[in-house]
């Protein structure tokens, strides 16, 4: 695996602008992906994943707002794009597969039309070519008789197989990032388990880096080679997998991990981590976990936690292992 | 163990589907299709089956929720099914169910307070000052506190109406709760919180659960027994740990094989099964899981099979296992 960087986000900030107050949905992240690698993003709902993915594509709506940082793309700032740039990488260099299969595909248009339509704005193939292509893809993401099935609807189509158009569509311009937001969440476990396999074979094939955002822990681990863990808009930890599920240092992440029932442990209790996930409108100073943390200091509740190295790929963002707070002066 | 508290014998329930001008019967959805289990006293007995196999609708016809085509549910040794209205309200104390979307199962409109003391007014079970030392114990026995007991629900978050859920499910101190789904809308952190609620009341209070998911690490951390359901059926029952370990059905096989188990990294022994689901409607005759099955034989396509013991306590339904 080259360790060349694909893509790369500084200190991005995404916040939105409500009557409420101002939500930091995604604060302060910084995080890269190198080229042919599967990150794994992890997070509980509103703790700014989906945000974040949406932000490196430009996809986010007014109240919302990228009100700082950088995303480099392939040695160029996708902040500073305009929109019709923006139009070309979108579906292109960068595509995404959404939660829902259903209901992120148009109605009114065949399953293959759709994927002829994103083949035609990103590539120059003659229309002749098209329908080829179509059934290739089709037969690619294994859905059976793609020449009779792309004249179906979506709604001819079950869930796991609108899943696989979809993946179809998204790959159909050979995309240098795939963004996958919780490709399996709405599938039943049968139907997850072809549709990981699927994801793992055009892995192994067309070497596709992929930021791959989920909560399941499990089908995390099947895909990725590395994974960040967010907790209310900001980064905690991010390491390779092993380390993660072996040596997770942040007591989020630590707690997250035993607090699921697993199919492999038999544990009478599981642990528990009091209260809820914090709502990220005007979020109190310093580190948004320590409410709920069982190491909380009294530094904790006053300064934010900085995103430290802490062994070899691996950093946290935690006071427990910073031994000196982040000083202004310059080495 | 003890004797069973709920016994389901050959339970079926069809929804018709009508169609044409006179709006006859043209097909129906086979949604229970001939279940039987027992649920022992004190124990937790989990359903398992991906969406449409018929699990929300056999705890709703086992509760007698809505109308059965079929079969006998026995209660303690009575015939639920054979209950009047009038007595079919006394038994209903004893059994209570939570429900899997603890935001449109409870009244906007009505305080938490409101919300617990519905069935307590409904069943008269208490009054005045008697009435609000139950309800002050139910609202901290899940968790809460009383100062939230005039709140409405939307001043609560996920985990908290789900506690509301099981207070009021707890309000007629039924000996039977019937669980469908109680945190697979919850936050991954905060379902730890409930399940091990669960546990507690389960201990303090003895009571018999049957628990209803699609989660199978969840289904075999809460049960003694789990039950597979596929297609309106039940196709393995068996003790949790015996299940997991040891499972005798194809489809029980392929489901558990198919759970990511977090930290073990890419699987490679995984069983993909082919195809998905099939639609309750008007299903085949022979097993319904034989055009998936990896092992179908051609009696598979023919006949049913039986539902019969293999080992103490083991059941499957499975021409291979003959």
């Amino acid at each position: 695996m080259s360790n060349s960087l694909l893509l790369s986000i500084n200190e991005l900030k995404t916040y939105f602008f409500t009557s409420e107050g101002i939500v930091k949905a995604v604060d302060e992240v910084c995080l890269g992906i190198n080229k042919g690698e599967v990150l794994g993003l992890v997070g509980e709902s509103g703790c700014g994943k989906s945000t974040l993915a949406l932000s490196i594509i430009r996809l986010i709506r007014p109240p919302g707002k990228i009100v700082g940082g950088e995303i480099w793309f392939e040695g160029e700032d996708l902040l500073s794009k305009s929109e019709g740039e923006m139009r070309k990488i979108r579906g292109g260099e960068i595509s995404m597969i959404f939660q829902n299969p259903m209901s992120s595909m148009n109605p009114l248009h065949t399953v293959g039309s759709q994927i002829a339509e994103a083949i035609e704005l990103h590539q120059d193939a003659q229309k002749h070519e098209l329908k080829a292509m179509v059934v290739d893809m089709l037969h690619a993401v294994g859905i059976p008789d793609p020449l009779r099935r792309m004249e179906d609807y979506p709604h001819e189509y079950s869930g796991g197989m609108c899943q696989r158009a979809m993946t179809a569509m998204a790959l159909s311009c050979n995309p240098k990032l795939l963004i996958a937001d919780e490709p399996t969440t709405n599938l039943d476990v049968t139907i997850q388990a072809q549709i990981l396999e699927l994801m793992k074979r055009l892995r192994r094939e067309l070497g596709t880096s992929v930021l791959l955002i989920g909560h399941n822990l499990g089908v995390i681990s099947e895909l990725c080679d590395k994974v960040a863990v967010m907790y209310g808009g900001k980064l905690v930890e991010y390491s390779d997998l092993t380390t993660i599920f072996e040596e997770a240092k942040h007591p989020y992440t630590q707690a997250l991990l035993e607090s699921i029932p697993r199919l492999d442990i038999e544990t009478e209790r599981l642990r528990i981590i009091p209260g809820t996930v914090p709502r990220l409108i005007n979020p109190p100073p310093g580190c948004r976990f320590y409410p709920r943390c069982e190491y909380a200091k009294s530094i904790c509740s006053k300064e934010e936690p900085p995103l430290t190295e802490i062994g070899q790929g691996h950093s946290a963002a935690c006071f427990l292992y910073t031994s000196k707070r982040r000083t202004k002066s310059p080495t | 163990m003890s004797e069973p508290l709920l016994e389901v014998i050959d339970l079926k329930k069809h929804f018709p589907i009508r169609g044409g001008i006179l709006l006859r019967q043209v097909a129906a959805i086979h949604a229970v299709d001939g279940v039987s289990f027992d649920v022992k006293q004190g124990e937790t007995l989990g359903l398992v089956g991906e969406s449409g196999c018929g699990k929300t609708t056999l705890a709703r016809t086992t509760l007698r929720l809505i109308k059965t085509d079929a079969g006998e549910v026995r209660y303690m040794g009575r015939d639920l099914l054979k209950l009047s209205k009038k007595e079919m309200r006394k038994v209903r104390l004893e059994m209570a169910m939570i429900f899997q979307d603890p935001y449109s199962s409870l009244n906007p409109r009505m305080t938490l307070a409101d919300i617990i003391s519905e069935p307590i007014d409904i069943h008269g079970l208490a009054k005045g000052a008697e009435k609000k030392r139950r309800i002050i114990e139910l609202v901290k026995r899940v968790g809460l506190a009383p100062f939230h007991m005039y709140r409405y629900p939307h001043e609560f978050s996920g985990g908290q109406k789900q506690r509301i859920g099981i207070a009021r499910a707890l309000a007629g101190n039924p000996k039977l709760l019937v669980a469908d789904e109680p945190v697979s809308s919850l936050d991954v952190s905060v379902r730890a919180q409930i399940l091990n609620l669960l546990k507690d009341l389960q201990e303090e209070l003895g009571l018999t659960y049957l628990y209803i998911s699609h989660d199978l690490s969840t289904v075999k951390h809460m049960s003694d027994r789990v039950g597979v359901m596929y297609v309106g059926k039940l196709v393995e029952l068996a003790p949790a740990k015996e299940i997991y370990n040891n499972p005798q059905h194809p489809y029980t096989e392929a489901l558990i094989s198919a759970i990511p188990i977090p930290g073990r990294g890419a699987s490679e022994k995984r069983i993909i099964l082919k195809g998905s689901v099939p639609t309750p409607i008007d299903p085949p005759p022979g097993c319904r899981f034989n055009p998936r099955c990896p092992y179908s034989k051609p009696i598979c396509a023919k006949e049913d099979p039986e539902f019969i013991e293999v080992k103490d306590g083991h059941f499957v339904a499975c021409h291979l296992k003959k």
